[in-house]
């Protein structure tokens, strides 16, 4: 799922999965790695890897150690590592890591910003620039119209 | 000292060769103790909060599941030792304690490979397994997000320990650790079959529900609990003796 070169969760971390048949709304915090296949509204933070399923429809600010991202997402994106964006994703929101890869086909909608420093994905290090990062309210109307 | 208890259905006569077998076992390994039988009259709390009062330091309950389930909730908030002696071999319980079912079964006492285990607790039962919530029209309230199945026929399960695919190999009775798997129901033309799940660990939830009936909780397939309930982990509560086949460290 995740890049080689990445750092593994514990085998015996288990990973959180977030099913095609569950809508989760409000402050997601999650420590090990996370798959969403559904619906999340609200805020979406976890300390490993992130993985947005094809179908899957986030309307969240996320921070995540690694995302692969493959659904929809309203928000903005920091990733301490590495974000690989498939050639199905649908992405309204500004992005930040240190590695990104967008496949042909993807949607994205949002400044793409690859710091040289390392960068914190900490819930109380929020640069001025983050808080000022609302979800793109003129794109809102795209994603609805899908 | 201990104190073997045989459940009420173990006074059927097909079990009275097996229970010799055990008992002689029993003395030939060196941990005899006392002998009690329930029936009707003889309730399970008195007999052991008695026991424990005399000295009792290793509960040893002789039956099924549903004899694991209702000794655990007795024995949790007391400091003695739980053993036990699976009858037959369906045990999920004695299973993932790596205890093998019958006679077998007194050579893991006689080893006293001892550890504490996790059990779940929704509002004041424990449970070593796992909950199930049949009808699905729940809301989960972790902290600070819920959690909302969005089909209509769901089964929702807390583990204690995996004995779902979704979970086993990953949940341990001893990582602190409450799974919720939430696996929708879909009607097909050979019945009902399942779709993709979801995995929630936890230490803390809250489970409400909107329907007009109160939502079901079954746990251990034994005690049937209504919503809204907390349920949260009890981090190695149960002494329990395990075997060397057990699934996990």
């Amino acid at each position: 799922m995740f890049a080689k070169n990445q750092p593994i969760a514990s085998q015996k971390t288990i990973e959180t999965i977030i099913g095609p048949s569950v809508k989760v709304e409000g402050k997601f915090k999650g420590e090990g790695d996370l798959v969403i296949e559904g619906i999340l509204v609200g805020d979406l933070q976890t300390k490993n890897n992130l993985k947005v399923g094809q179908n899957a429809t986030v309307d969240a600010h996320i921070k995540a150690n690694n995302a692969f991202i493959s659904g929809k997402i309203k928000g903005n994106i920091i990733v301490k590592g590495k974000v690989e964006i498939t050639g199905t994703a649908v992405i309204l929101g500004d992005i930040k890591a240190q590695i990104i890869s967008i496949e042909s086909g993807a949607l994205v909608q949002g400044k793409l910003n690859m710091p040289v420093t390392n960068i914190s994905t900490d819930p109380d290090s929020v640069t001025p620039e983050e808080t000022s990062a609302e979800p793109i309210k003129e794109e809102e109307n795209e994603l609805d119209k899908e | 000292m201990y104190l073997y208890i045989y459940d009420s259905f173990l006074n059927d006569k097909k079990y009275s060769d097996l229970l010799i077998k055990i008992e002689k076992r029993i003395t030939d390994l060196g941990i005899k103790g006392r002998i009690t039988r329930l029936s009707v009259l003889k309730n399970m709390k008195e007999l052991i909060t008695d026991g424990v009062k005399e000295g009792v330091q290793t509960v040893v309950a002789i039956g099924n599941n549903q004899t694991f389930a209702k000794v655990i909730n007795i024995v949790a908030d007391l400091d003695v030792t739980l053993g036990l002696v699976p009858v037959d071999g369906g045990s999920p319980i004695a299973q993932t304690l790596g205890i093998p079912p019958k006679v077998l079964a007194c050579d893991v006492l006689a080893s006293r490979i001892i550890k504490k285990i996790d059990l779940g607790k929704i509002n004041n039962h424990y449970f070593i397994n796992s909950a199930e919530i049949t009808n699905g029209d729940v809301v989960i309230e972790y902290n600070d997000y819920k959690v909302r199945p969005t089909t209509l026929d769901n089964k929702i399960t807390l583990y204690n320990f995996g004995t779902d695919q979704l979970v086993a190999d990953k949940s341990h009775p001893i990582d602190g650790i409450l799974e919720a798997v939430i696996t929708p129901i879909k009607g097909g033309v050979f019945g009902k079959k399942s779709m993709a799940g979801t995995v929630l660990p936890f230490t803390k939830i809250k489970i409400g529900s909107q329907a007009e009936d109160q939502v079901s909780i079954v746990t251990d397939e034994q005690i049937i609990m209504k919503t809204p309930a907390e349920v949260v982990v009890a981090p190695q509560k149960l002494k329990i003796i395990v075997g060397p086949d057990r699934l996990f460290e």
